[in-house]
């Protein structure tokens, strides 16, 4: 995509997401072509979408969709697709002895087909397993952010076709490609809290002048804009070296700079941001959940550091 | 010259001539030593060319994008062929010349200092003028031709070894604070400069004060209009903050190799080591992004204080977990790799202090970056 097309398709997802929410986002992304992109750049698709979702605290099925594209099963559309368990970032499902156990998580669309996708571990392969919906036990979880349309999803001895196996590697690339979107996603929500705080700070006055005057909440904003920085550097850089230890990389530090938003910006909009009249609390939710899908940032960040401490090898860096 | 082309020529003539370029001293070795070695890997890099691309043709450059310099600094520092603090000198003075100083003079000092010929010296901060940089009152009076300089500099790196100085003056009224300020090139060795060396906390003469008893200095030595300081100021450390600490990050990553190499695996602990590596390869990402905006002819700004943030928290990053796996080493170690690991991590404890503070760098983001308007 050039820079013109992009700025378009940006415009267009941008109003998707402030008019839409859950199903209906869904059908928006439909109408206006996300998934081609998706197929055709999806860099750009990816960043521009799950950035703007996060700036708006909009939920949709997109993260499923990113998990399917990346697992190569782009024919599969009919089917809803399982994500990794509550904080975890290995497969939903394994099958031990033949048998199928799941725990995983969907998001706004699961259940709402027949069928699902669910890649399962066996024994050292992963192969990616067609199941009935109705085989699987749903629970639509309220929780901290009801609004992302959270399904935890369960099963035990569930039955299932093989629709493929995986490459060694394809798993482990397809989480990779997931927590770049969920990267963005924090970043964009990261960015909206960041807006709030700062326009309140520049509204609200105390001792005679607004309290964007004090320097502790001047630093404060200011650390959470190096937060976030921070993690969209790593985020485009990832993109460009492709490789799934970057992406976890990204992940942590989006997570990271996301919470510590959610932490600073609290504190500048003291009492109006505890209230429910002011929407900085779905970003707090949002950012409070995202940060758990596919492996939190200190999760993240611990892998790294042991497989470090046994490699001995730091990768190398990005050339320049 | 494109990259990739410098790339693979440059890795290759570094390769043949390792035996020249390797130091002559052991260990981290004494300031002076480090400063011989500085100058030799200048000047045999200037004479093969490759300490040329990057700079305009005008200033003996050959051209090209600054990313052929950039690879230039991070390929010696990978190597351990310089010491990455005073190489950064030339990325920070240079372009300063390059911007504000007359034609001829940039022509005829600019390839001295690449060349490493000559040292250059950056006199800004006073005894009491650190921060707030626009208080400063070192003064510079015109009589006839000269600028007639008296008072105090300090902090000032390397300024013993310095030629020259790019310096600081103040030659308006001494309320005119950032309108009253000019720039000059000045050299070191004009009869009223005297220059006393002072020992940091790492082991080293690395700065001085300079003290200027009506030093005279040509008016054709002004770096911009009398009166312009300010802007070459403001011009000059956004590279201190972002370009020229590219080499720095490869330095970074280099040590933490060699931290990974030796350290017992129950002194690291396992999240402060993920922290410290994601932290490294963002700001890895963030300078690469800066190093290409600069390249496509942008000018640098505010935005680069995130770049000096993020530097400077991932150098004691680094240097924390040094303490903590190496804590043996760093502390009672007498060996020259013991004390190479102790001398740089007392020096990490500079490095949310020079350049600007973590505090000016973190004031600058609230005021430029996120308008948040005075605070006051
Ligand atoms: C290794 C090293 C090399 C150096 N090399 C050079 C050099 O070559 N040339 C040169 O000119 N200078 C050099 N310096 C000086 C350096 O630029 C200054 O030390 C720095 O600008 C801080 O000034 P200061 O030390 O006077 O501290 P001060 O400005 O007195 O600051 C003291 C403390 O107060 C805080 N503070 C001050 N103002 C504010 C504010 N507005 N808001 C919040 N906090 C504030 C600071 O952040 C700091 O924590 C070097 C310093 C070091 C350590």
């Amino acid at each position: 995509m050039d820079a013109a097309d992009r700025e378009i398709f940006k415009a267009s997802l941008l109003h998707a997401v402030r008019g839409h929410t859950g199903s209906a986002l869904d059908a928006a992304l439909d109408d206006l072509g996300w998934h081609e992109a998706l197929t055709l750049d999806a860099e750009t698709a990816v960043s521009l979408l799950f950035e703007v979702q996060g700036t708006a605290s909009a939920s949709s099925s997109a993260i499923g969709e990113v998990l399917r594209f990346a697992l190569g099963l782009d024919g599969h559309h009919k089917s809803d697709v399982v994500l990794p368990a509550f904080g975890r970032w290995e497969t939903p499902g394994k099958i031990v002895d033949g048998s199928l156990s799941v725990r995983g998580l969907g998001i706004v669309s699961m259940g709402d087909r027949p069928r699902t996708l669910i890649a399962a571990t066996v024994n050292d392969m992963v192969a990616v397993l067609d199941v009935m919906a109705a085989d699987l036990v749903l629970r639509h979880v309220g929780g901290v952010d009801p609004r992302l349309g959270l399904v935890q999803v369960v099963g035990d001895g569930v039955p299932f076709n093989v629709l493929t196996e995986l490459e060694p590697t394809g798993w482990s690339t397809a989480v990779g490609v997931s927590q770049l979107a969920l990267g963005h996603e924090l970043v964009g929500a990261a960015r909206t809290m960041l807006e709030l705080a700062r326009q309140h700070a520049l509204a609200r006055i105390q001792f005679g002048k607004p309290i964007s005057a004090f320097q502790s909440i001047r630093h404060r904003l200011a650390d959470t804009l190096v937060g976030i920085e921070t993690a969209e550097s790593m985020l485009r850089a990832a993109w460009v070296d492709q490789s799934p230890v970057t992406a976890g990389m990204a992940k942590a530090l989006a997570g990271r700079g996301a919470r510590a938003a959610a932490r600073h910006c609290q504190q500048v909009l003291a009492g109006i941001g505890f209230t429910t009249e002011h929407s900085f609390h779905h970003y707090v939710r949002r950012v409070f959940v995202l940060d758990q899908l596919f492996g939190t940032a200190s999760a993240l960040t611990g892998e790294l550091g042991n497989q470090l401490l046994s490699s001995r090898q730091l990768m190398a860096m990005p050339p320049l | 010259m494109e990259l990739d082309e410098y790339r693979a020529s440059l890795d290759d003539w570094l390769e043949r001539n390792t035996h020249v370029l390797t130091p002559d001293h052991d260990g981290i070795g004494t300031l002076d030593d480090q400063m011989a070695q500085l100058s030799k890997v200048k000047r045999l890099a200037f004479e093969a060319g490759w300490m040329r691309w990057g700079w305009p043709e005008r200033v003996g450059g050959l051209g090209g994008s600054i990313l052929l310099r950039a690879y230039l600094g991070e390929a010696l520092t990978s190597r351990d062929l310089v010491e990455p603090g005073i190489y950064s000198m030339t990325e920070v003075l240079a372009p300063t010349m390059i911007d504000y100083a007359p034609l001829d003079l940039a022509a005829s000092m600019v390839p001295k200092l690449l060349s490493g010929e000559e040292t250059w010296c950056q006199g800004f901060s006073e005894p009491a003028t650190g921060s707030n940089l626009a208080a400063l009152s070192c003064r510079a009076t015109r009589d006839g031709d000269v600028w007639r300089i008296s008072g105090q500099k300090v902090w000032t790196s390397l300024a013993q070894y310095a030629d020259r100085c790019v310096l600081l003056t103040r030659t308006g009224s001494s309320e005119s604070a950032h309108t009253g300020i000019t720039a000059l090139f000045v050299d070191m060795g004009s009869p009223g400069i005297t220059v006393r060396p002072i020992e940091t906390m790492h082991g080293v003469p690395e700065f001085s004060e300079v003290f200027f008893d009506d030093v005279a200095v040509p008016l054709d030595r002004t770096l911009g209009e009398e009166g312009q300081g300010w802007s070459v100021a403001m011009d000059l450390l956004p590279f201190e903050r972002s370009t020229a600490l590219w080499h720095r990050v490869a330095y970074l990553h280099r040590r933490l190799q060699s931290l990974l190499d030796v350290a017992p695996a129950h002194l690291l602990d396992s999240v402060a080591l993920g922290e410290v590596t994601q932290l490294l390869y963002a700001l890895r990402a963030r300078s690469r992004a800066t190093q290409y905006r600069v390249a496509a002819g942008e000018k640098l700004g505010p935005e680069t204080s995130i770049d000096k943030v993020l530097v400077a928290s991932a150098e004691q990053a680094v240097f924390d977990l040094v303490g903590a796996g190496l804590g043996e080493e760093v502390i009672m170690g007498d060996d020259p790799s013991s004390d190479r690991w102790r001398r740089e991590y007392l020096y990490s404890r500079a490095a949310t202090i020079y350049g600007g503070t973590a505090e000016i760098q973190r004031n600058i983001i609230a005021r430029r970056l996120l308008d948040l308007g005075s605070d006051r």
